[in-house]
């Protein structure tokens, strides 16, 4: 009653809050934004990443200097254990709630949808009708890139680790193939995050697909850059 | 100007249990001017002729205003020329061509006969919230409300939308957020629609989502087949008004 607030409106207050999230993110717009949502903070994942990765760039001094970018995993793995674990917890979850809810929304437009003889295609781009083909090959691939450079590694010898790796022409392969894919994604998924958050216009548009397809040119273009370094010889 | 001659793959149903199919028909002779649905007439004259049960379409004005008229020509709603079927016509096509003609399809427009669909489930949305609540009674004076003129004319144009449904016999997922997009925005983006825009916006959604469409996935296949250029601006609208709606709704701004 101190605030104006009696129990019984706590209660009616909490039951509308709850009773409008569980309609929000069983909504088809409601779980598109979760999706989107959690789309735009694996793309932030992927930008520090790749800026973490770029410091493979340093080179290997040699001679028991740390190279630069075992001087960034080292540092990475100076936070408090349990920092890193609920970073590594919260992506996971970020990670569930974007594939989880992707799938369920793929299951409801097939069963959506009865098909045509004759299938015809005005301005849907390869990109944007590949979603969920990409999404799983970076989802293969994360599971695969998750046990070689992270259950397997060692923060202390990245570099050699990583120059080891990539020397297998196979290896390099899946990680580009790998990252074509992860092009693709990003590519509709830059541009579709914004329009369902519901920032784009008609005026904005062409310039969220030239921001789309920049933004997925120089990630991928860095994570691919790094395999192929290494085949070529550049980084030894 | 030479008449064309076509052969036409149709998708024939006796009834919405029937088990459908693809049928071959020859379009011969047909004047370059008439509209795609005379073609259609000229070919079931024929066929009426030869004693075979004509091919059943929807159809009403063939003016283009009316959002009646459907069928799915070579896999595009309408044939993709932003106009509809009624106002499509066969000079578009070249002499020789194979066109295939099919309902528009999507698990929420059950098929009733050949190329006829039912699409109550728009009926239904407009009915859940597309509507103002106004006094009845003479018209009121011009220019008594002041509207801007760009959302005047943002209005304007979604409300171009004829409900024909191509937006989700085109979408890949038949989704009806187009649709539902556009009769929410012409409403919400006027005075007159301001008073009920969160109810409506609400109301508007869980009936499209009842009905059984996709979720959109933000390709504009719907308004590239749209006849009437509604502009996918329209669902970013909606996806903003509903977040806007679900949070009033949460703490109560409304009943």
């Amino acid at each position: 009653m101190e605030y104006g607030y009696s129990r019984k409106d706590v209660i009616a207050l909490m039951n509308d809050i709850i009773t409008t999230a569980c309609k929000f993110v069983t909504s088809s717009i409601g779980r598109k934004i979760l999706v989107a949502l959690t789309g735009a903070c694996l793309l932030l994942f992927l930008v520090g990443h790749l800026a973490g990765n770029m410091t493979i760039y340093g080179g290997n001094p040699g001679a028991g200097e740390p190279s630069w970018i075992d001087a960034y995993a080292t540092g990475l793995h100076t936070m408090p254990a349990w920092l890193l674990m609920a970073i590594r917890l919260g992506l996971l979850a970020i990670l569930l709630v974007h594939v989880v809810l992707t799938l369920v929304l793929k299951y409801e437009n097939v069963t959506a949808r009865t098909h045509y003889q004759k299938e015809g295609t005005l301005k849907a781009t390869l990109s944007s009708r590949t979603m969920v083909l990409t999404g799983v090959m970076i989802f293969c691939f994360l599971v695969f890139h998750l046990w070689q450079l992270t259950v397997n590694g060692d923060p202390h010898d990245c570099y050699n680790h990583i120059i080891a790796a990539f020397s297998n022409g196979w290896c390099s392969l899946f990680y580009i193939v790998a990252i074509c894919c992860l092009f693709m994604h990003v590519r509709h998924g830059v541009q579709s995050i914004l329009q369902t958050l519901g920032l784009a216009t008609r005026k904005v548009r062409p310039l969220y697909n030239l921001v789309a397809v920049l933004f997925a040119i120089v990630v991928c273009g860095g994570f691919i850059s790094i395999p192929l370094a290494v085949l070529t010889g550049i980084l030894k | 100007m030479a008449n064309l001659n076509l052969t036409l793959k149709v998708w024939r149903q006796e009834n919405a249990q029937a088990q459908g199919r693809i049928e071959t028909y020859k379009a011969t002779n047909i004047p370059e001017e008439a509209s795609f649905l005379e073609m259609l007439d000229i070919v079931n004259e024929g066929l009426v002729k030869e004693g075979i049960e004509p091919i059943h379409f929807d159809h009403d004005c063939r003016e283009g205003i009316c959002g009646m008229c459907s069928l799915t020509i070579n896999g595009v709603p309408h044939g993709g020329k932003h106009v509809t079927t009624c106002q499509l016509h066969m000079r578009q096509f070249k002499d020789g061509d194979t066109v295939w003609i099919e309902p528009f399809r999507a698990r929420a427009f059950p098929l009733l006969r050949d190329l006829v669909v039912d699409r109550t489930a728009l009926d239904n949305i407009i009915a859940s919230g597309g509507f103002v609540d106004v006094r009845t009674g003479s018209a009121p004076n011009a220019n008594n409300m002041p509207v801007r003129k760009k959302t005047a004319d943002a209005a304007f144009d979604a409300a171009a939308c004829i409900g024909c449904g191509a937006c989700v016999a085109s979408c890949k997922n038949s989704s009806a957020m187009l649709f539902t997009s556009a009769k929410a925005a012409h409403l919400n983006l006027l005075p007159q629609g301001h008073p009920e825009k969160n109810k409506r916006v609400l109301a508007m959604v869980r009936q499209m989502d009842a009905m059984g469409f996709g979720n959109c996935t933000n390709q504009y296949e719907c308004e590239a087949a749209c006849p009437k250029g509604i502009s996918v601006d329209n669902i970013a609208k909606l996806n903003r008004d509903y977040m806007i709606a679900c949070a009033s709704e949460a703490v109560g701004v409304f009943a």
